[in-house]
């Protein structure tokens, strides 16, 4: 039986007096890892609560797990585990007091691997969350969010704030939650070493709309930085892929994308030798996607 | 069909406001205790005064405190995505804060009603032709809990929410100073038996309507909502 897809978004819009999502298209199958990646103020909160229903888009359709939203929110919700930065727990209850509320709500709570959770984090279930540090928040609400067992994990920036050894606790934990192949996970950052660890897809998102959206795989294979030396100052290829171009003397750098065997020849045959071809990490690709962006030059070339 | 989790998130409520209700009941118990141990030893006026404060006080601001803890505190405390990451719509969220307040300030404000009625006419100190008025006095702070309550939901802002309460706790008093002078109410106040002439009843069942329909049109209002954090 053909499963239906984790998330299924189809040219959302959603206007704001100074900011706008425009035209977002956004889908991955159930049992992989949708990385959204994108600066502070990009709208990738907005996409992650219209997928929750929390928002209503103005325009487009999304689908969760087959249910429309935010029509079938309650059908969606009941297997979705959503964690967002600016989500708090109820200070003067303990960690226990938030268990026994979501165990009271959903069926599929799992007193064993909560349990085991607790230990993993070094959590006291009777401790105050008022008396929690902000690493021991996040490990709780991601406690609260794995141990119902979702088929559906929304991460808004969760690490956000983390220092690094808790960060690697709460990542680790998540990849350890995906040993379930059914188990999708939707995960925003502006962190671009967390969205690489654990993402299958990566969807890159900038001033209101997507970037670019692809495999993870694809992402990294199809960036590259090609070193020339342009000994007789010839001009560049023409090409429609070139995303950024550094000039020091003879010495020019190029990063292109979509790129393919075929682009270090067109360099050749325009006169200039190719010294190294480099990959690119996913951090560059994304500062290159947004110095693009920022300047218009796509609009140009396109 | 999944069922509705809105007596768990009012079960969740009522234990986070345990402590305060509880502690409301027991100043309101002490005070009761008090006011029947000094009533008939002071004058009228100041005994009426006094226990109008000690009986109305503590209910009030225990259902101001609940409304302001559970409504507009889930949103200033972050909480509210918490809570509609859940399996729940606004128009449940709604409904669930309803039940919560409703039920919690409306049994608090019965019984010092109860109370009131018991000081005012089952110990004399008013006629009984001022039970009409006392009943619009007890109805109006209902009329303005509820105002209140839907401003609260509908806005979720501290300072919206104070504004609406400083606007309707003088609103109320106006009101009632005004009715009280109206030709039909007035004239029996101080008589000897209740007249429960058509403006007083006009005007009980027009605070019993306006209560009913601000709770309904805050519920329809709310299920309207698509943008909920």
């Amino acid at each position: 039986m053909d499963l239906p897809l984790a998330i299924d978004c189809k040219g959302i819009s959603k206007r704001y007096p100074h900011f706008q999502l425009r035209d977002i298209d956004l889908s991955f199958e159930q049992g992989t890892v949708m990385g959204l990646v994108g600066p502070n103020g990009a709208g990738k909160s907005t996409i992650l609560r219209i997928v929750m229903g929390l928002l209503g888009p103005d325009s487009g359709s999304v689908r969760v797990l087959g249910h429309i939203m935010p029509e079938q929110q309650i059908a969606a919700k009941r297997n979705i585990g959503f964690i967002a930065e600016d989500m708090r727990l109820y200070e003067s209850e303990t960690i226990a007091f938030h268990m026994d509320f979501i165990k009271s709500i959903f069926d599929s709570w799992d007193d064993d691997y909560a349990n085991r959770l607790l230990r993993s984090f070094d959590l006291n279930k009777k401790q105050k969350v008022k008396g929690l540090s902000h690493g021991q928040r996040v490990k709780a609400t991601l406690l609260l969010a794995l141990a119902r067992r979702p088929s559906l994990l929304v991460f808004d920036e969760p690490t956000t704030g983390l220092d690094p050894a808790v960060r690697k606790e709460v990542l680790d934990e998540m990849m350890r939650a995906l040993e379930d192949e059914t188990r999708s996970v939707l995960f925003s950052s502006h962190n671009t070493l967390d969205i690489e660890q654990i993402s299958d897809y990566i969807t890159f998102v900038y001033g209101g709309r997507v970037l670019e959206s692809r495999n993870k795989e694809d992402f990294i294979d199809g960036w590259r930085r090609l070193r020339l030396t342009n000994a007789n100052n010839a001009p560049l290829p023409n090409l429609a892929n070139i995303r950024d171009i550094q000039q020091s003397g003879r010495l020019w750098t190029i990063v292109v994308n979509d790129y393919d065997e075929s682009v270090p020849a067109h360099f050749t045959r325009a006169g200039l030798e190719v010294s190294v071809v480099e990959r690119l990490t996913l951090e560059e690709i994304f500062l290159f996607n947004v110095q693009f962006a920022k300047s218009g030059a796509q609009m140009e070339l396109a | 069909m999944p069922s509705s989790i809105v007596p768990q998130l009012v079960g969740k409520d009522l234990r986070l406001m345990r402590p305060i209700i509880l502690g409301f009941v027991l100043v309101s118990v002490v005070f009761i205790a008090i006011l029947n141990l000094i009533w008939g030893h002071m004058p009228v006026p100041v005994a009426a005064n006094l226990g109008f404060i000690m009986v109305i006080g503590p209910a009030a601001t225990c259902g101001i405190v609940i409304l302001m803890k559970t409504n507009v505190f889930e949103k200033e405390k972050s909480t509210q995505p918490f809570i509609m990451s859940l399996p729940i719509t606004v128009k449940e969220f709604t409904r669930a804060k309803l039940w919560v307040n409703l039920p919690v300030f409306g049994l608090f404000w019965l019984a010092v009603s109860a109370m009131a009625f018991f000081f005012a006419f089952g110990r004399s100190l008013f006629p009984l032709g001022a039970v009409p008025f006392v009943t619009m006095v007890f109805l109006g702070g209902f009329v303005a809990y509820s105002c209140i309550l839907s401003v609260s939901l509908l806005s979720q802002s501290m300072p919206i929410t104070v504004l609406a309460i400083a606007l309707f706790e003088v609103g109320t008093s106006g009101y009632l100073w005004t009715i009280v002078f109206l030709p039909p109410i007035a004239q029996h106040v101080w008589g000897p038996q209740a007249v429960w002439n058509p403006t007083a009843l006009g005007i009980v069942a027009a605070q019993g309507i306006v209560a009913v329909t601000v709770i309904a049109a805050t519920a329809l209002i709310q299920g309207t909502k698509r943008d909920f954090i």
